[in-house]
């Protein structure tokens, strides 16, 4: 049978996993609830932050900190222009074709990474010092995973205050649940959007640089099912709840982590086939996610 | 008479088909202006496009003198133009407090946001109470409140209400008509839309009537209740 010390790391594993998912589910939903859009392009940011840092911090060897705010600036820049470029042109045209553009872009920024950087992977070094090694006797972790595990729950915390304290965050909902009044407001739905888009994006390229740290290798298509997981994550949390998509990625990263550590190691290779049939499951059992409200009839 | 808002010949098309034709209208400085007519005759419509959601295809608004043919509707909120949207219209899923912030979100001087939050929650003492309560979870008459509430919360000068009293119990649609009142007697000028005519022509110092998308009846209160097809039509005798 399986220690508790073997349960308890791989829960570890699977927060921490469940921290990705969830800070990129977050940038996932805010632009979800606002424009019916599932952003594809927004896994691309976690390659593009993951290379980014990777250039900053260890080619160019800039301090820590700046790196991280470099990173944070860049992922932020990236989410303005595809807003600009990408979607706001297609504001009031049928949901289907921002769809679209975001599979586009998403495979432009894949492809456009490919050959800028390699098809290889590279890899990613931690930094040293959060590389340090403790061994418990429950659990043995390195410094990385207290570092991903805070600052996600700093993000996700700040994000959330964001959303409910400041007058910019309660817009940000109003948008969501109806962007004709909030219109009407006196709102600048347009600002409205761009500023989620760089929130979200900016979160995703320093998740980018959380996964490098974790996990040791980044890739130019690192960002495709880490990024539709994430969505999957929004889904089983419940669209348009910012909590629920939270809830979502730890559920789902728990899940993914803790299945494949209790089943037999044959089923390794079934990790992402369990995270759909989670969603199957949680979408039969409640259509509109954990913590989902019901859509109304958008007329 | 100094007119705060003037319509002049304006036409508003969905795809190719016309919803207002060549509308004229004009509300003066302290009014209470009513908009009647049928459902579909265009009053919706009309309001959308003073507030500036729908584009006129021809004519032009003037407000406060200016010409505001081509300004997007959040310049117009800071102009002083607030609309009630028919259905209320407020966010569901916010609290009461945040509706009715979201009222002022146009405005800088926090302070007096605040102020006219109290004096919001002194005209809705039923809002106090709910403050920090979902605004989807309030009766429809509580709702109606908030939504004008939050359209007070504007400053408005002028102020659009679509069918304030559309789905409410009669107790509450008296209520309403006395706010409506007090809303005036406060400097607001207003432009009143309603289905059912006698309570707005009661309140109004002019009277529309709309039908398929043009004016077809302007005048006093007096003027258009003495009219046959206005008591047969609007007045149910």
């Amino acid at each position: 049978m399986f220690s508790l010390s073997y349960f308890l790391q791989q829960s570890m594993n699977g927060v921490i996993l469940g921290c990705i998912y969830a800070l990129l589910a977050l940038g996932m939903t805010v632009v979800y609830g606002i424009l019916r859009l599932i952003n594809f392009a927004h896994g691309a940011l976690i390659t593009l932050g993951a290379f980014f840092m990777y250039f900053v911090f260890f080619r160019l060897g800039l301090p820590f900190v700046a790196a991280l705010f470099l990173v944070l600036g860049f992922g932020g820049v990236m989410g303005l222009v595809l807003d600009l470029v990408a979607y706001r042109k297609l504001r009031g045209g049928p949901e289907v074709a921002l769809l679209i553009t975001s599979l586009g872009f998403y495979t432009f920024i894949e492809n456009l990474t490919k050959l800028i950087v390699s098809p290889q992977p590279y890899a990613f070094k931690t930094p040293e010092f959060l590389a340090t090694l403790y061994r418990t006797p429950y659990l043995t972790f390195r410094t990385v995973d207290v570092f991903i595990i805070l600052s996600s729950l700093l993000i996700m915390l700040a994000f959330h205050l964001f959303v409910k304290r400041t007058k910019l965050g309660i817009a940000m909902r109003a948008t969501a649940e109806n962007l004709e009044i909030a219109n009407l407001m006196g709102i600048e739905v347009n600002r409205v959007i761009s500023v989620a888009f760089v929130l979200g994006s900016a979160i995703a390229a320093f998740t980018g640089f959380l996964w490098g740290a974790k996990y040791g290798q980044i890739s130019y298509d690192m960002g495709f099912l880490t990024g539709v997981k994430a969505f999957v994550a929004v889904v089983v949390g419940g669209v348009g709840s910012i909590p629920g998509a939270m809830l979502g990625g730890f559920v789902l990263g728990l899940a993914e982590v803790l299945s494949i550590a209790v089943l037999p190691t044959r089923f390794a290779e079934y990790r992402d086939g369990i995270v759909f049939a989670i969603l199957i499951l949680v979408l039969l059992i409640r259509p509109s996610g954990i913590m989902g409200i019901r859509e109304e009839v958008r007329v | 008479m100094i007119s705060l808002l003037k319509v002049e010949k304006v036409t508003v098309k969905y795809g190719v088909i016309p919803a207002v034709r060549e509308l004229e209208l004009e509300v003066g400085r302290g009014q209470i202006v009513a908009l009647l007519g049928a459902n579909g005759a265009g009053k919706t419509t009309t309001l959308k496009t003073i507030v500036g959601v729908l584009r006129p295809a021809r004519g032009r608004i003037f407000y406060d003198g200016k010409d505001i043919t081509s300004l997007p509707a959040p310049q117009r909120v800071r102009l002083g133009i607030a609309l009630v949207p028919e259905g209320r219209g407020i966010f569901n899923r916010l609290t009461v407090r945040e509706n009715l912030l979201l009222g002022a979100y146009h405005r800088r001087d926090q302070g007096g946001v605040l102020q006219d939050l109290e004096e919001v929650y002194r005209l809705f003492p039923r809002l106090k109470e709910r403050e920090n309560q979902i605004a989807g979870t309030l009766s429809g008459g509580e709702q109606q409140m908030l939504a004008i509430g939050r359209g007070l919360m504007s400053r408005p000068r002028l102020m659009l209400l679509d069918e304030p009293s559309l789905g409410l119990a009669p107790l509450v649609v008296r209520e309403l008509y006395t706010l409506i009142r007090r809303i005036r007697e406060s400097g607001v000028t207003i432009l009143l839309v309603e289905q059912s005519a006698p309570m707005a022509i009661g309140v109004a110092d002019y009277v529309y009537v709309l039908e398929t998308g043009m004016v077809k009846i302007a005048g006093t209160p007096r003027e258009v209740e003495s009219l046959e097809e206005v008591k047969k039509v609007y007045l149910g005798g």
